[in-house]
């Protein structure tokens, strides 16, 4: 899947992260991959008291420009985790 | 995105609302066209005998409208009970958990978190206190639909099932409690170190690997006149621009023909280059399956190899 054709142009891996830490304020983000597809660990105590469903539309919301249409650069998220910061952390 | 198709959204609603399970995904049940779709399928076959699925591939237009119905840019997705439950990492979460179960209503139950009786060999119990870094570290095992083992060290989470084995504390998600009665645990050395092995009774017996199959490979077996059936993972608009004679199209009706032949017998299976058949081909391998083939390059390499008369595309 490493070809996986698209016109952006950059670094996939920042516009990922960049997008995430400009929705979420504080959130750790830490997106690994390449060739359209990624996984993204993100971790921010935006998602205390929220559940896996809203947390995850959180972070959705905040990709949703970069997976538009049929040559988006990130084609598919292999693995989303949203975690809370542990406590007194 | 283009605005709403109204007709699709009520279509969605219709059946969301009048179907306790349905899950939009990648190709069907029988054959999963993408692997989130096909995990999620892994869990709910292991949960449910019955649910509604709808192939989102074989309507580009539900496939828009369902992402905008549920607000989620990505297949598969889940609704129970006219509710959007969430995507393959939400369903992977809530299966570890129990939650899943509890949601579909089904008791997974009774017998499932009974603790089952795990053997540890000596050595690999000396192997798992000598990795341990921290006393309180606890070790999970994790065994997945398809039968994938993971070992590693992590903290408790809602819903497991603690084990005793040699002293070792295990623990396991309730899905993985259901499969591993009997699982023995060993260490194994070997010449680039050592590593655990995992046998698990309840996992059925397959070949070691899908074989690779040329298209002059087919063209030469086929005329040998071997027995051997190929089945065909791709959509009917594919076909109808290109096929292999003979061929049996996976759909539902070819999965059950695949699921009434000999598990012994020589089957193929086939795509456009070789990838999505892949995928079927390994689900073969776990229905017990032994003699199976990937056709590599897919029609296309059968064109440009075999028969140029089928058409590329």
């Amino acid at each position: 899947m490493s070809d996986h054709p698209t016109s952006f142009k950059g670094s996939v891996l920042d516009a990922i992260a960049d997008s995430i830490r400009g929705a979420i304020e504080g959130a750790r983000v830490e997106v690994s991959g390449g060739g359209g597809h990624y996984a993204i660990v993100v971790t921010s105590s935006a998602f205390e008291g929220k559940g896996l469903l809203e947390s995850q539309r959180l972070v959705y919301s905040a990709i949703a420009h970069l997976m538009k249409g049929d040559d988006a650069p990130v084609h598919a998220v292999d693995s989303l985790k949203t975690l809370k910061p542990p406590k007194g952390a | 995105m283009q605005s709403a198709m109204p007709d699709a959204h009520a279509t969605i609603r219709e059946l969301v609302t009048t179907r306790k399970v349905v899950l939009f995904m990648k190709g069907s049940r029988a054959a999963p066209q993408c692997g989130f779709s096909g995990q999620v399928v892994g869990i709910l076959d292991g949960l449910l005998p019955a649910y509604d699925t709808v192939d989102v591939l074989a309507d580009p237009a539900m496939r828009d409208a369902i992402k905008q119905f549920s607000d989620w840019p990505t297949i598969p997705q889940l609704y129970v009970d006219g509710r959007f439950v969430g995507g393959c990492d939400i369903v992977r979460e809530l299966s570890t958990s129990g939650e899943l179960a509890a949601l579909l209503g089904v008791d997974a139950g009774a017998s499932a978190t009974a603790p089952p009786v795990l053997e540890l060999t000596g050595r690999a119990a000396t192997a798992i206190m000598a990795a341990r870094e921290a006393p309180g570290d606890e070790l999970r095992l994790v065994i997945s639909p398809a039968f994938e083992k993971e070992l590693f060290f992590d903290g408790p989470a809602p819903g497991d099932v603690v084990v005793e084995a040699r002293g070792v504390t295990i623990r396991l998600d309730r899905s993985t409690a259901s499969r591993a009665a009997g699982t023995r645990i060993d260490w194994v050395e070997t010449g680039a170190g050592g590593g655990f092995k995992v046998d698990c009774p309840a996992e059925p017996p397959r070949a070691a690997s899908v074989r690779g199959l040329t298209a002059k490979g087919l063209r030469m077996a086929l005329d040998a006149g071997g027995p051997l059936m190929i089945f065909d993972v791709r959509t009917d608009a594919e076909r109808a621009l290109a096929s292999i004679d003979g061929a049996v199209a996976l759909d539902d009706d070819g999965q059950r023909r695949l699921e009434a032949t000999d598990r012994s017998a020589r089957v193929v299976f086939m795509c456009h280059h070789g990838v999505r058949s892949r995928v079927a081909a390994e689900a073969a391998l776990r229905k017990g399956f032994t003699d199976v083939w990937n056709l590599e390059g897919g029609i296309d390499a059968w064109s440009t190899e075999v028969d140029s008369a089928v058409a590329r595309y």
